[in-house]
């Protein structure tokens, strides 16, 4: 156990200097090469300049001549770029990144990750440690809620929609539904009952289709002239991860995986009602090889 | 100090998702409830997810979207299955303890 631990330690010791390994050396920029950067990028400011020498460094002092620069730059609009740059400031090839992405949002927006975080973790931690199941999955929710607002601070609004309806909707009733048929029925149920429960359950009822109704009776039609002349929405920048920007993705080279999931879907689907099939008395059933002999007779024997 | 607390950079997020991803490898590791495992392991994917979008937002590359969808879908398809074999482990022996299941043991 201990060697795994130190293994490990030197592999994530070898991996956090990834620059100095790779021969890379932080120096002063040369002239020609913040000019030569400046004349690609007009708005390139901070340049830092990481420099590839022909010889290794010698006791500290470097040695050889310069013959790879990489240069980190930041530009207007908020992102980063990586500039492969040779010595006489040719500029070779340009990665862009973006940088801070909440720190530029203010301090608000930094509030609102620590809470979310907060509750990410916090129900991450609730999963773990509570006894009663219904709590766990309860705090599942709650993380799940956190990361889907983590999401939106990444800037993937379709995903954290996706996030709220498959995990915060679908499995959480999943879950909620398994622990139900494991658990005994709870003995004092909080849900009012009787007279009065039935009474408060019609009422809301009755105030849910009347709200219905009445948001339904307000629909407009859509504007067609209007809609057709809107201009196209998938522009770089302006609606980075939303519906239309992923949904061009997933159609064009995710096609395949898009595809591959639906036939995974379906055979999920499918093993999933062949496994939890209820196991009976002399049908040839496949959920039957899960069970070993000695435990369904016992299974049996107990039965009412 | 207050650097930290108020510049929320990608850093941020990739250590939230490790620190997700350990409690979630913890929870696998620790509890012995299959369906508190079975959380556990959702935890871990939307781990992975967080990680995925932190980078696909910094290197402004979109395709990281459509592979988080797919992880939510395999994860989807996961966690009915697995609730298949503990509803139908529970029928046969009344328990879903994960250190009791131990018929397949060589």
């Amino acid at each position: 156990m201990r060697a795994i631990l130190c293994v490990i330690a030197v592999v994530l010791a070898a991996a956090a200097a990834p620059a100095s390994a790779a021969g890379l050396v932080l120096a002063p920029c040369p002239p020609a090469v913040v000019t030569g950067i400046r004349a690609t990028l007009p708005t390139a400011t901070g340049v830092k300049c990481y420099v590839h020498r022909t010889e290794a460094e010698v006791d500290g002092t470097p040695a050889g001549a310069v013959d790879e620069i990489n240069a980190e730059v930041a530009l207007g609009d908020g992102r980063v770029a990586t500039v492969d740059v040779s010595p006489q400031g040719r500029v070779r090839s340009t990665t862009y990144r973006h940088s801070d992405l909440v720190g530029s949002s203010g301090k608000g927006m930094a509030l609102l990750f620590w809470a979310f975080a907060l509750a990410a973790v916090a129900g991450a931690v609730f999963v773990i440690t509570r006894r009663n199941l219904i709590a766990a999955v309860m705090g599942m929710v709650g993380s799940f809620v956190g990361i889907a607002a983590i999401y939106m601070m990444l800037y993937a609004q379709f995903l954290a929609v996706v996030q709220m309806l498959v995990y915060a909707g679908a499995i959480m009733v999943l879950f909620v539904f398994v622990v139900m048929i494991l658990n005994r029925p709870e003995d004092e149920p909080v849900a009012p009952s009787g007279r009065a429960g039935q009474v408060i359950g019609g009422l809301a009822i009755l105030y849910l289709v009347v709200q219905l109704i009445m948001m339904l009776t307000r629909v407009e039609p859509p504007n067609l002239e209007t809609a057709m002349a809107a201009p196209p929405p998938i522009q770089q920048g302006y609606d980075w991860g939303s519906v239309g920007a992923v949904g061009t993705d997933l159609f064009g080279p995710g096609l395949f995986p898009f595809e591959a999931i639906s036939i995974l879907l379906l055979v999920a689907v499918v093993g999933a009602i062949a496994i939890a099939r209820p196991l009976r008395e002399g049908s040839d059933n496949a959920g039957e090889g899960v069970v070993d002999e000695p435990t369904r007779t016992r299974q049996e024997g107990s039965a009412p | 100090m207050s650097d930290v607390v108020w510049n929320i950079g990608y850093g941020h997020f990739l250590v939230l998702a490790a620190v997700l991803f350990l409690i979630g490898v913890a929870g696998v590791l620790l509890r012995r409830n299959a369906l508190i495992v079975l959380m556990s392991v959702e935890l871990m994917l939307n781990a992975a997810n967080v990680t995925l979008l932190a980078f696909s937002r910094m290197w402004g590359d979109l395709s990281a979207h459509t592979f988080a969808l797919i992880v939510i879908a395999v994860a989807a398809a996961e966690a009915a299955v697995g609730l298949a074999i503990v509803v139908a482990v529970f029928r046969g022996r009344r328990n879903v303890d994960v250190d009791r299941l131990t018929t397949l043991r060589h």
